[in-house]
């Protein structure tokens, strides 16, 4: 009997794990910069990198990626060393430790590509080597003389780094407690288990070292795991953390003397930013690869393809006079399911935003770098979540927009003095998921903001007077505000690949405020998922379409008697305006836009309206007749000579005939012109 | 039928050590993310094979052959170290703290294989 496995095959997992893995480790790299550069040693993060690096180790030695075993090998060695240290790590270390780094990243990128790993570059390992040197020549501070009140058999088992990490992190206000959590099936049962204890605890302070205690414990059991913190929470706070009793805490240095203990020095928010998250690996998370669920979703595509075919047929039945209420309660019932199965699958591809932002803190540490500037990156991104494919596309836009904000709107530390600023400048992102399925994102910075007119002149053209012209030139492919192409954001890589991306591949929205001498925000909207949509089906000029409902704000009936012809705004042209509720509304029509007749060869807007937002605008987009609404899976259309500006994909409505999935609000915007010049009748039409 | 508990933290190679072991007939295995996570786990349930990583959060593998080896219970539970570490030093601190085999990364399936069949069959008897 022999084993049939061939490793190899485990090369998509071992990319997935490995990207995680150079995630946690450059987070943790930053981490322990920033406390290089306080002259505080962060004895968790070198562990925690050294552990990255270590199963990035074993893992490449297992698939046979030599290169990335020998880097990893020698990046581990040199932080072994500093581990001894007590978590001390010369400032010269930091910078050949990212080159590493960035050297095992591109070649887990080479792989993921279907390429060799290029070999060590030359020197590299050499660097790294050189490193262990000045890591065991750095001198352990002296701890401070904290007395540490643990029994000796316990005391013995931790590593002098570990008993420097308890007796010098106590302080004022931070106590090192021990919290003895006691195990049972029982518990187990409910979730109560020493990785569930963990990440609640991680929660009240920080986990210096965690023992298992074999022998009678409290409440009957035969195990006590005793967990070893430095934390400011109270006794009361710990136990609940730990399930309650027969849980206990004992102190075991005191709390610093002193009639009020002196607050923590605050850190600044980019350093707080940059501690070290407790691990998140393990515990009750499950790790899967993308292709997997990729394959969910081409199940659910069938079903939800297959399911309107039964719809139809049923139909079909009704009307030829069948019996088929029960036929129909099968199928209401059968619809409920898939929509639960969809939002299940729609849960599982979800990816916490914060986690796709990781490599920003990084990215902008290079940036300091290479520009000179002094830069503060916050990140306010909570808890927000979306779709991992949309998570792919929209990554590559705010990179580029972050690199922007530090590389042409921030100042120099000089120019920001003699503008009355601070010197560090500052870049911020937030997010917002709503409730509408959609995900708000604000990039801002306090730079100089965008010279409008120096943009007009660039481009040769007249000084725009709005947000949206401004915005639009900006787009403009190939264009720059820079004269000369610099090493971090060149011509060819322009806010044109931005909107691309947000508007034409995610059917989102990209908006610009700007304020001269006080910096420029991007908002951006894109939706949670692009894969599975609720669509509203309507039929237009003969043909049936569909959009997103989500993208709709309202449906209206278009009555053309009470059309109105407005004399056009700033360009000249005529906009015809519908009424709703009160305010009236531009509406196109929809066949014009599309460049097709109806079979009839009747003109005018159709009976109905779709109002959706077009930068920020409701504009309604007038079809013949709406057919229902019904969930869709979304087919992009990737390959360049099918893709359309307006055009989001294509779908399968169950009859076999592809149906276009419409992004009314990217439609109108580039049909601008061919709608002013097509409109039927004497007025044109136009969007505002 | 034989239980395997399978102790790495990565995932993948958690999945890689059941894979190369899946052959072995009857076999079925559970995953430990943690030196502590297995120590509850083995606290538990009883278990025919333990396949440990050396290097762990928290604890690591030595300190888990320690303990195993410490309890009555658990004196006889076969043991596999599965690590990148190579060196001498760290074989020799695994065996004489009670590893029943070391094997360094990268192994081949059929030698992970051929270690837990000696094994399990000596337990047996």
């Amino acid at each position: 009997m022999t084993a049939s496995v061939d490793l190899a095959d485990f090369l998509p997992a071992y990319l997935a794990e490995a990207e995680e893995l150079l995630g946690a480790a450059n987070r943790h790299l930053l981490a322990v910069e920033a406390s290089v550069r306080r002259g505080i040693p962060l004895p968790r993060a070198v562990r925690e990198l050294f552990r990255a690096l270590h199963t990035i180790k074993g893992l490449s030695a297992m698939v046979d990626v030599e290169p990335i075993v020998s880097i990893a090998h020698w990046m581990e060695t040199s932080l072994r060393h500093a581990d001894r240290a007590g978590g001390r790590l010369p400032e010269s270390s930091v910078e050949p430790l990212m080159e590493g780094l960035r050297e095992i990243e591109q070649r887990v990128r080479q792989l993921a590509a279907g390429k060799q790993a290029s070999p060590v570059p030359p020197g590299l390992l050499e660097r790294l080597e050189a490193l262990e040197a000045v890591a065991l020549g750095t001198a352990p501070a002296k701890p401070a003389p904290v007395p540490l009140e643990l029994e000796a058999t316990l005391a013995a088992r931790l590593s002098a780094a570990e008993r420097e990490q308890l007796t010098t992190g106590a302080g004022p206000g931070r106590r090192a407690v021990r919290l003895d959590f006691v195990p049972n099936a029982e518990r187990a049962a409910r979730g109560i288990t020493i990785n569930s204890v963990r990440e609640r605890v991680a929660k009240l302070g920080e986990t210096v070292k965690v023992l298992p205690l074999s022998g009678p414990a409290a409440g009957g059991g035969s195990l006590t795991f005793a967990l070893l913190l430095l934390t400011d929470a109270p006794d009361a706070a710990l136990v609940e953390a730990a399930g309650g009793e027969p849980a206990t805490v004992h102190a075991l240095t005191a709390t610093a003397p002193g009639p009020v203990p002196a607050p923590e020095p605050e850190l600044p928010p980019s350093l707080v930013e940059e501690e070290p998250e407790e691990q998140r690996r393990g515990g009750g998370t499950l790790r899967v690869e993308v292709s997997r669920l990729d394959e969910a979703l081409e199940r659910l595509a069938a079903l939800v393809v297959n399911r309107s075919r039964l719809t139809r047929a049923v139909a079909d039945l009704t009307a030829a006079g069948a019996p088929t209420r029960e036929l129909v309660a099968i199928l209401q019932e059968n619809g409920r399911q898939l929509r639960d199965m969809r939002a299940a699958i729609i849960r599982l591809r979800m990816v916490r935003v914060g986690d796709v932002l990781e490599r920003l803190p990084l990215l902008v540490r290079g940036l300091r770098r290479s520009t000179g500037k002094a830069v503060r990156l916050e990140l306010a991104v909570g808890d927000a979540e979306l779709d991992k494919a949309v998570a792919d596309r929209l990554l590559p836009a705010l990179v580029h927009l972050v690199r922007n904000a530090v590389d042409h709107a921030l100042e120099s530390p000089e120019e920001r003095r003699a503008a009355g600023k601070p010197e560090e400048g500052l870049v911020r992102l937030a997010c917002d998921a709503r409730s509408s399925g959609l995900l708000d994102i604000l990039i801002e910075d306090d730079g100089r903001g965008v010279d409008a007119r120096a943009v007009a002149a660039r481009a040769g053209m007249p000084v725009p007077q709005t947000m949206d012209a401004l915005l639009e030139v900006l787009c403009r492919p190939g264009f720059s505000t820079r004269d000369a192409a610099t090493a971090t954001s060149g011509r060819g890589m322009g806010m044109d690949i931005v909107r691309r991306i947000i508007v034409d591949q995610l059917g989102g929205e990209l908006r610009m405020e700007t304020r001269p001498g006080a910096g420029t925000a991007f908002r951006l909207r894109v939706p949670l998922t692009i894969t599975l949509l609720d669509a509203l089906v309507f039929e237009c000029a003969g043909l049936r379409y569909a959009v997103a409902v989500g993208s709709v704000e309202e449906l209206i009936e278009v009555d053309p008697a009470r059309l109105v012809r407005s004399p056009g705004g700033g360009s000249g042209g005529a906009v015809t305006l519908v009424e709703r509720r009160g305010s009236a509304v531009p509406v196109l029509a929809l066949e014009t836009l599309l460049g097709r007749q109806r079979p009839d060869g009747r003109g005018g807007p159709g009976a109905k309206a779709l109002v959706v937002r077009q930068r920020g605008e409701p504009v309604a987009f007038a079809v013949d007749r709406l057919l229902g609404q019904q969930e869709i899976v979304l087919r992009p259309l990737e390959d360049p000579l099918v893709r359309v500006p307006g055009v989001a994909g294509a779908t399968d409505l169950g009859d076999g005939r592809p149906t276009l999935v419409l992004d009314l609000a990217t439609l109108g915007a580039a049909r601008n012109g061919a709608a002013s010049s097509l409109a039927p009748g004497s007025g044109r039409e136009r969007a505002t | 039928m034989p239980e395997v508990l399978v102790v790495d933290d990565s995932k993948v190679m958690r999945d890689m050590v059941v894979a190369c072991l899946r052959p072995y007939p009857g076999l079925t295995f559970t995953h430990a993310s943690s030196g502590l996570e297995a120590i509850e786990r083995l606290s538990l349930q009883p278990y025919d094979l333990l396949v440990l990583d050396l290097n762990m959060p928290d604890i690591g593998g030595i300190e888990v052959v320690e303990f195993v080896r410490s309890q009555d219970r658990l004196r006889h539970l076969p043991i596999i170290i599965v690590t990148t570490r190579g060196d001498e030093t760290s074989r020799t601190r695994a065996l004489e703290a009670g590893a029943s085999r070391f094997m360094t990364k990268p192994f081949t399936p059929d030698a992970i294989l051929s270690e837990a069949r000696g094994l399990l069959e000596e337990k047996r008897g």
